[in-house]
């Protein structure tokens, strides 16, 4: 080496190797030792593999030199090893070195260490990784990046989703294989391209082919790309899918399509829509048979043409309008006119329609006629009214029925109890008097007649009392005005012998002139209670006080009397038939009288009850309506 | 033979005469009050007398407190006196509304007075066996 190209050699500031033929270091230079950390002639005469990182891979050097040979040059890019065997990325060429009889004699190898740009590239290819995945994962779009002339260059996995074909079928073809014929023949790719390198981008939405032929509606955007220098490099395409969008709108058009000829079909119901101001817009078929007009006729038309004059006059349809505008909804029954002035109960639902901005659009109204239903209604009414009639009728039927009933059980009753007793005394006498006879035995005979004598007489006298009460119950009553005080004098004149001989003081006060009834009936009534009154003294003076009042259109009569009372417990049976309280040896009768009071009371639709307190006079109230 | 103290309620003399003179007569009974009603018959057993009677055997229809009211008012203050309703009458109701009110019988009277000894051995027979039921249990 000639001491200027030793001083060349030592100074290049790459590494620099003098290998002889077989590949062992015969020299290096001092950048050679900077990069692989050995000292000078501290490698000479070993193998150039030991910079290896792979100190043992002759076959690979041994090729690597013979490829030298073969080309001239063999660069080769790795993994190297320093001295200190930290590893480093670099870069040989291996040149061979002839001799002059072309002759192999040996191998320059110039060594760079590029670890710096290497783990730079490294990092951006990272980075350029990551994105590339993030691209080639989105499924929804198809993202390609075609070459400026619209060629294929890279595509993501959205392609194959949405174009149906693979990647190798797609690199390398022109991006026009998306197109359908019509839009080739128009060269609508060339021109998209020219837009998109003209404005940047270019955006559509259009018809695309997928493979197998079928279309697709896509939205398509075209960006043109441009490296540092404004060169136009290429495309990005992205292409979305979305005839699931339109097949979406399709189906809404279809189903209002769909809902409009049902509802203009219904029969039914009358269903159509008003303006804003009501004016009819639609019309169906129920409208049409509910109110006979043809659509034709009506729309346009204001909805207040179905309404009766009056409500027309009290602005009806208006405020109905104007509730349903308020709440939503207005909803009522009423009466509407036909085309040919006849009327229709009918039920209506007016309800606001507002389009997607939320304004008032107009209104909806459904009409039924419920006329038929109504008179359904209303025979149903009259029926039930009727049932509701003979019910009462019956119960009143029934009521006096079981009130005859009643009375038969009570006579029953009577004629076992009260009749029988004086006929079993007669005949358990005569008995007696018969087995006596036999006997020859005469002595008591006189007293045994007087007691049939006398069980006859009390069986006659209930006889009568009866015949007497059944009258009263059963005889027509002869309606008219008495005066009250006539009843009373005619009550006291039947018993003026019994007033005299007990010196009785019986006092009228009256505030009513007149009361309607029967006057035998009323007359008995009054003369049974003075009676009573004038019989239960227990020897005292009798004193009655007789007061009649007018009150809620009934005549109220109290009869007071200083008599002997009745027990709390009895104040109800006195009125029974043949009820007595006393043996008829004190206080001689029947107990036909307050039964009669009772009869005659009812009779005359009115009420009787005593107070009493027992040994402190008694008072009997007896209530007549008034005007009957 | 067992003789049962008896109270007899009846506000017809002579009826109750009859009745006496056969409860006598059979020797089953010993009277110990006779009454006209019921107020009568109370006012005697509120007097705390010596002997209470073990039956007592009332009429239905008397003047005052009559059969209905002594089967209550017995019921209310003595419970252990049974009491025997007898009548003329045989309406099934009237029956049914005495025992339902407490009594222990009721007995439909004889056609006449003087037929009571078929009567009293009927009532006595009726009596005696509630007896007896009662030792049993």
């Amino acid at each position: 080496m000639t001491p200027n190209s030793s001083i060349l050699f030592d100074n290049l500031p790459e590494g620099v190797f003098l290998l002889d033929a077989a590949g062992h270091i015969l020299s290096y230079n001092q950048a050679a030792c900077r990069i692989t950390g050995y000292a000078a002639t501290e490698i000479e005469n070993r193998p150039f593999f030991i910079l290896d990182e792979d100190h043992e891979d002759t076959i690979k050097f041994q090729h690597e030199l013979n490829m030298a040979v073969q080309n001239g040059k063999w660069v080769s890019e790795g993994w190297r090893r320093r001295k200190d065997r930290t590893r480093y990325w670099a870069e040989a060429t291996l040149s061979p070195v002839f001799a002059g009889d072309s002759k192999l004699s040996g191998f320059t190898v110039l060594l760079r260490d590029t670890t710096e740009r290497k783990n730079r590239w490294l990092e951006t290819k990272a980075s350029e990784e990551r994105f590339r995945l993030m691209v080639e994962a989105v499924k929804d779009y198809s993202i390609f990046m075609l070459d400026p002339e619209g060629y294929i260059l890279t595509w993501n996995e959205g392609v194959q989703l949405i174009h149906g074909y693979s990647a190798s079928e797609l690199i390398g073809k022109h991006f026009s294989i998306f197109y359908t014929s019509a839009d080739l023949i128009a060269e609508k790719a060339e021109n998209e391209l020219r837009i998109a390198q003209q404005q940047g981008i270019y955006r559509e939405e259009g018809w695309r082919v997928k493979k197998g032929g079928s279309v697709f509606w896509a939205s398509v955007v075209l960006t043109a790309l441009f490296n540092d220098q404004n060169k136009l490099v290429g495309f990005s395409k992205v292409t979305r899918d979305l005839t699931s969008r339109l097949r979406d709108e399709e189906v809404l058009r279809d189903s209002e399509a769909r809902y409009r000829s049902l509802v203009e079909q219904v029969a039914d119901y009358g269903i159509f829509m008003l303006d804003e101001k009501g004016r009819i817009v639609s019309w169906n078929e129920g409208a049409k048979r509910i109110k006979g007009y043809a659509a034709d006729e009506v729309i346009g038309k204001y909805f207040s043409i179905f309404y009766p004059e009056e409500d027309i006059i009290n602005d009806k349809p208006k405020r109905e309008l104007r509730i349903a505008r308020a709440v939503g909804k207005y909803e009522e029954e009423g009466w509407r006119l036909r085309k040919d002035g006849t009327r229709f109960w009918a039920n209506i639902v007016i309800t606001a329609v507002y389009d997607q901005e939320n304004r008032l659009s107009g209104f909806s109204k459904v009409t039924r006629d419920l006329t038929e239903r109504k008179l359904g209604e209303q025979a149903l009414q009259e029926s039930s009214n009727r049932y509701r009639q003979l019910a009462s009728e019956l119960s009143i039927a029934n009521d006096e029925l079981s009130a005859a009933n009643k009375e038969l059980e009570q006579f029953s009753a009577i004629v076992s109890h009260d009749l029988k007793e004086p006929v079993r005394t007669v005949k358990s006498f005569l008995h007696l008097m018969a087995r006596n006879v036999e006997q020859d035995q005469f002595q008591n005979m006189k007293t045994y007649i007087g007691k049939g004598i006398a069980a006859a007489e009390r069986m006659e006298e209930l006889i009568n009392n009866l015949l007497h009460y059944s009258h009263i119950s059963k005889s027509d009553l002869i309606k008219e005005e008495v005066k009250v005080a006539d009843l009373f004098h005619a009550a006291i004149q039947n018993l003026n012998d019994s007033v005299e001989a007990s010196g009785a003081k019986v006092t009228l006060q009256s505030d009513v002139d007149s009361v309607r009834g029967d006057r035998v009936q009323l007359v008995q009534l009054f003369q049974n209670l003075l009676g009573n009154a004038l019989k239960f003294t227990r020897g005292r003076a009798p004193e009655i006080s007789v007061q009649c009042s007018e009150e809620n259109n009934r005549v109220r009569f109290m009869i007071t009397d200083n008599g002997i009372g009745i027990p709390r417990e009895k104040l109800e049976a006195v009125f029974e038939i043949f009820r007595r309280l006393h043996f008829s040896s004190e206080y001689p009768g029947t107990g036909v009288g307050l039964a009669i009071c009772k009869k005659v009371v009812e009779r005359h639709n009115g009420k009787i009850w005593a107070e009493s307190v027992e040994g402190n006079g008694t008072t009997f109230f007896v209530v007549l309506p008034h005007n009957q | 033979m067992k003789k049962y103290k008896l109270a007899i309620v009846e506000n017809d003399e002579d009826e109750r005469f009859f009745m006496a003179d056969a409860f006598n007569a059979f020797k089953g009974f010993d009277i110990i009050g006779e009454f006209s009603n019921g107020d009568q018959l109370f006012e005697w057993l509120n007097g705390q007398p010596d002997t209470l009677p073990e039956l007592i055997l009332s009429d239905l229809n008397m003047p005052g407190k009559n059969g209905y009211d002594v089967i209550t008012g017995v019921k209310a203050n003595f419970p252990q006196i049974p009491v025997i309703i007898t009548s003329t009458s045989s309406v099934s109701s009237t029956r049914e509304k005495c025992v339902g009110l407490g009594a222990r019988e009721f007995m439909v009277k004889p056609d006449i007075f003087i037929a009571y000894d078929r009567y009293a051995e009927n009532l006595y027979k009726l009596i005696s066996d509630d007896e007896d039921q009662q030792i049993r249990i």
